[in-house]
């Protein structure tokens, strides 16, 4: 009764638009919204525990995991026997003769499974599951900062082509055209022997290297992001508060950070938690080719580089590097399955 | 600046047409150089935009799509202008050339007593907060990340309208004024329905006092109940501040209720202007009359005949030769289909482009 | 500031709401894909008058923030050779309870959870293998049935759908497939709903459905849809709906999206139509003055209910529910003389969730009485075809006062 009166009160127009019924409708905040549609996929639930696991695994593991280090050899030696068999004839007989070898060496290099090595030694004798955990940090890292690296590159470059349209526009987007066209490692390969020269003059630092690359890889990779800024703010122009804000007479810098970059954001989170699955790939394929972290220390691709020194490696040792492939796998998985979910989540039209 | 106006060839006979065209060149430049009424709070003059549609590598303009050809009219404070008309008829385009969202191709805008058609952008940017602009869709013209409270103190605190420990107090009044609860402050856009969020655009347009609203369809995209409370809204707040709206609809019901004066529009120019009562009571334009018959009538016994319009609504991109009208004309005569009709003046304030009007 | 906070849903609370929804869909879900005996679903008319009574039709969207009963206990009937005007505004259910006769409720969020439609189709006699039979002239033989579309498993909807219900929607702009002509898409009607017919047949039925909505057929059967206006499309998707001769078509809003001259074309060519060709029309719109225009019989919805119904006389002469008063004097009219102000209803359209016991008008209702606040109004009937849903009705509301 209290609202009739409430009506009469206040004259018609003005009448209080919210009604009781109205607040019988109760909504999900939008936080909720996001979460609720995020989890309801199941991959992005794994996906999720994925790279959680990685990172707990990565940044916390060598906190729990202290009996060896990155670079700590297994110095407990290792004797190694070897078969050798001579055939030689003797006045028509022919023996056979059985020699056992035994060799000791300094470091316990290629041990199986055991308590002490959880997932064995390498062809150096280093501990995996250390190395596993350090290589994590590091791949994990390159590829962070990469992402972080060419998402700003792109929204400001994606914002001011976006933004300014035209000539601008037109020359980024070629720039964007010619950038795409060229082939990533090839390119990170000519860099990457450059790069030999320079260490050699002693203008950079062998642990530079990797970063280096990677810095002119997002150099390179920039226009994916860039172009759907770009897209993102060409559609959101068009929408009509953007032209309530001009017509506001708010300043450019105001429409393009206040009511355009916030508008992007759950678009880019999705391309940056997309992109972060092939840094890592790049991350690895660097390090493989050799061109990564050097010895002592490693990432996840330079573990599994161990293949190329032995073939015995890649058929009896599968300890030594399918640990860190199968790193890397989980970790591109994740990060693309967290993408997906993210960006149904994200996207409204994707509710069903 | 009159060259710029009159590029529509519109006669097939080029002496008739050189003929007219110079005859409505020197009337341009004459009205063109009027001193500005300075009663009047907004004032077209001979208004033209053009949209290029075909363009040469060069850049080089070979087609045009004429949305607004050749329009003028008188607003002043506390009146309302109801432009209606049909799809592609331009009445959208000239509230945005008005506000200058997108730049008129020739003709003149004064606003205030001041010229403002070759504003640059930094001296719009200090008139903005004179001129509003409210939108059709109450969904898409609020920023999805804002809560209301953002969106109504922002233009409050960037125009400086009050000093800035007294902003939320404004906001509060302006939202109840609007007919909004006090406790919308901290929602955001997507928790209300259509109607609340139209008052919102409201309040948002009202935060710098304006002199000038310009409503795009404010209520078609509402419910029939809602947009009444809408429109008395707008009247109780022009009552209150002394607004000029030009309000664009298709609704004629709707803008016969809230306006003053009327323009009704077709292809992109003005067919018939005048007041309120001059339209309705004496349609002089026969796209005016249809236009009138042709809304249905919620009274099941009057079954009222219908002035028939045959055919579609033709492209703006090709507009027909001589009266634009004439293709769907039931009264269309020979001399319409060459000759475009002049924009005259009939009674005091009451104008109209037909031949029909200038009979025998 | 008042105390009044944002109410949002807690986060157990979306995990009970979503647990609860998961175990409905799964069950409506199952009932819907089931075979069934064709005896399952064949019922009987009340009224051998109509051709589709609806009967206390439940349709329901369970979504995340709760059920939205979008048709909450809906019946109306459309009689033979007759238009119905089914008017409300948005959220009202008048548009899910036409979908809901067509059974393209999108799933699984939204489901026919009660109520039937009973519909008498009139089709071909069929065999145990669905080919039709031949009378003794040689001549397929004709039956009617009345099937129960609300019980109707999903594989058996062909029986009804397009050929003895078909639809008019308002978006004529992407109702039709854009990359086939006019006159592919109009014969594909023809080869679906008749038996055996030949490529010569189907064109022929396609120029005559044409040239019945007023376009000449040879300027628009090799078009492609962009190429006509929208009042165009919006008429071959007439000629569309009429090719399979339907019993009932069903015109969604089908002049909301054109302008008024174009409006009144169709809306004349719909009244001629309607006399031309033997079945009903099922219109839905918010638009009263198109409802007065076209309709004999008026349904009028509020928040997924029918609040009043009759003919269109005594609608619009002598409207008895407060909402469909105040719906008709909120719209200014075409006459100069509606005063200062507009008859405003306040509040909002509800949103169909959490609805209480009482008369869901009751809040935005002038004319409230004390009796408003207890339970939901039932139907009065105030003359042979006029029913009103409201307490001010009520017959011992006129015994006591």
């Amino acid at each position: 009764m209290e609202e009739l009166k409430d009506k009469e009160t206040v004259s018609r127009e003005t009448v209080d638009t919210e009604l009781p019924l109205d607040r019988n409708v109760r909504l999900m905040s939008p936080t909720q919204m996001l979460l609720r549609r995020f989890f309801r996929s199941k991959l992005s639930i794994i996906g999720l525990v994925m790279v959680i696991g990685l990172f707990v695994f990565s940044f916390l593991g060598p906190l729990v995991y202290t009996q060896w280090g990155e670079t700590d050899l297994d110095e407990s030696g290792k004797t190694e026997y070897t078969t050798a068999i001579t055939t030689y004839t003797v006045g028509g007989v022919e023996y056979t003769l059985h020699q056992t070898v035994e060799k000791t060496m300094k470091d316990n290099f290629l041990a199986a499974p055991s308590a002490e090595h959880p997932l064995g030694t390498d062809n150096q004798g280093y501990d995996v599951l250390a190395r596993l955990m350090y290589g994590g940090r590091v791949s994990l890292l390159v590829s962070f900062m990469t992402v972080i690296l060419l998402t700003v590159l792109g929204v400001i470059i994606g914002g001011i082509a976006g933004y300014f349209g035209g000539a601008v526009d037109n020359t980024i987007m070629r720039i964007c055209d010619i950038l795409m066209c060229l082939p990533g490692i090839p390119i990170l390969l000519i860099i990457s022997s450059a790069m030999d020269g320079w260490v050699s003059l002693g203008w950079v630092e062998e642990g530079m290297r990797i970063y280096i690359l990677m810095l002119f890889l997002t150099l390179i990779s920039w226009p994916g992001t860039a172009r759907l800024v770009r897209g993102q703010i060409l559609s959101l122009r068009e929408q009509e508060y953007m032209v309530a804000a001009e017509a506001m007479g708010f300043s450019t810098a105001r429409k393009i950070f206040k009511h355009l970059v916030p508008n992007v954001m759950p678009q880019l989170i999705v391309q940056m938690s997309l992109s972060l699955g092939s840094m890592i790939l790049y991350e690895a394929t660097l390090s493989y080719l050799n061109m990564g972290i050097k010895a002592p220390y490693t990432a996840w691709g330079s573990m599994i580089n161990i293949i190329t020194t032995d073939p015995n490696i890649l058929q009896n040792y599968l300890n030594v590097w399918v640990p860190a492939g199968a790193c890397i796998v989980i970790a591109v998985l994740g990060f693309n399955f967290v993408g997906d979910g993210l960006r149904d989540a994200l996207d409204p039209k994707g509710r069903r | 600046m009159a060259e710029e106006i009159l590029n529509t060839p519109v006669y097939d006979d080029a002496a008739l047409e050189k003929e007219y065209l110079d005859k409505r060149k020197i009337q341009i430049e004459e009205d063109l150089k009027k001193p500005f009424d300075p009663e009047v709070v907004l004032e077209v003059r001979h208004l033209r935009k053009c949209f290029p549609m075909k363009k040469t590598v060069t850049g080089k303009v070979t087609k045009e799509l004429v949305a607004v050809d050749d329009i003028s009219f008188k607003l002043k404070a506390g009146e309302t202008l109801g432009i209606v008309g049909e799809s592609g008829c331009g009445k959208t385009t000239t509230g945005r050339a008005i506000l200058k969202l997108h730049k008129p191709t020739a003709g003149q805008i004064i606003f205030n007593g001041k010229d403002i058609t070759h504003y640059n952008s930094a001296q719009m940017r200090a008139i903005r907060k004179e001129m509003q602009i409210i939108f059709q869709d109450p969904y898409s013209s609020l920023p999805p990340r804002s809560t209301v409270g953002g969106i109504l103190s922002e233009p409050v605190e960037v125009h400086k309208i009050v000093p800035k420990d007294q902003v939320k107090n404004y906001v509060l009044e302006l939202m109840d004024k609007c007919g909004l609860r006090d406790y919308y402050y901290e929602r955001y856009p997507h928790e209300f329905s259509g109607g609340q969020r139209q008052r919102i655009c409201i309040a948002r347009a009202l935060s710098v006092n304006p002199k000038l609203v310009i409503c795009d369809e404010p209520v078609s995209a509402l419910d029939v109940s809602i947009q009444a409370q809408i429109i008395n809204l707008l009247k109780k707040l022009q009552r209150e501040r002394n607004l000029a709206y030009v309000f664009i609809s298709h609704d004629l019901s709707v803008v016969k209720f809230i306006s003053d004066k009327i323009g009704v529009m077709y292809l992109g120019a003005m067919m018939e202007f005048g007041t309120k009562e001059d339209i309705f009571r004496n349609p002089l334009h026969p796209y005016t009359k249809a236009l009138f018959s042709a809304v249905p009538n919620p009274d099941p016994t009057a079954k009222t005949e219908r002035i028939k319009l045959e055919g579609d609504i033709p492209s703006p991109a090709n507009p027909p030769k001589g009266c634009r009208f004439h293709t769907r004309c039931p009264y269309a005569k020979e001399v319409c289909k060459h000759v475009p009709p002049e924009y005259k003046e009939y009674e005091e304030g009451h104008f109209a482009a037909c031949h029909l009007l200038d009979g025998e | 500031m008042s105390k009044m906070k944002k109410s949002y849903l807690t986060g157990k609370e979306i995990r009970a709401i979503a647990k609860e929804n998961a175990k409905i869909i799964k069950r409506l879900e199952d009932y819907k894909n089931r075979k069934a005996e064709e005896s399952e679903f064949l019922t009987q008319m009340h009224d051998d008058a109509n051709i589709l009574e609806i009967d206390d039709l439940h349709t329901y969207f369970f979504t995340e923030q709760g059920v939205v009963k979008a048709v909450n206990g809906v019946s109306y009937s459309v009689p033979k050779n007759a238009v119905v005007g089914v008017v409300g505004e948005s959220g009202c259910g008048k548009s899910v309870t036409s979908m809901s006769v067509m059974r393209l409720i999108q799933g699984p969020a939204g489901q026919i959870v009660d109520g039937s439609i009973r519909f008498k189709s009139h089709d071909y006699k069929r065999d145990e293998k669905g080919e039709p039979v031949k009378d003794e002239n040689g001549n397929y033989e004709m039956e009617d049935k009345v099937y129960d579309i609300a019980k109707m498993p999903i594989s058996e909807i062909h029986r009804i759908r397009g050929k003895q219900v078909a639809m008019i929607f308002q978006e004529p702009m992407t109702s039709l497939n854009p990359v086939f002509t006019i006159g592919q898409q109009l014969d594909e009607v023809t080869f679906i709903h008749i038996p055996g017919a030949t490529k010569e047949m189907a064109k022929a039925k396609s120029e005559e459905m044409l040239r019945l909505v007023g376009i000449i057929p040879e300027n628009v059967y090799d078009a492609f849809p962009h190429e006509l206006s929208g009042g165009m499309r919006q008429r071959v998707m007439i000629a569309m709906a009429l090719a399979a001769e339907p019993r009932l078509i069903i015109a969604d809003e089908p002049t909301t999206a054109l302008d008024v001259t174009i409006q009144a074309q169709i809306l004349d060519l719909l009244q001629d139509i309607k006399n031309k060709i033997d079945g009903s029309i099922l219109l839905i719109t918010h638009d009263l003055g198109v409802i007065a225009e076209m309709a004999d019989f008026v349904v009028v919805m509020y928040a997924g209910k029918v609040i009043e119904q009759g003919t269109v006389y005594e609608i619009f002469q002598n409207p008895l529910h407060p909402y469909t008063v105040g719906l008709q004097k909120s719209k200014p009219t075409m006459s100069l003389d509606d005063g200062a102000e507009l008859y405003n209803i306040p509040g909002n359209v509800p949103n169909a969730v959490n609805m209480p016991n009482h008369c869901y008008f009751k809040e935005r209702c002038s004319k409230c009485v004390a009796k408003c606040s207890g339970d939901y109004p039932g139907m009065i009937q105030v003359s042979p075809t006029h029913y009103v849903a409201c307490h001010l009705y009520s017959e011992e509301d006129s015994n006591n006062g």
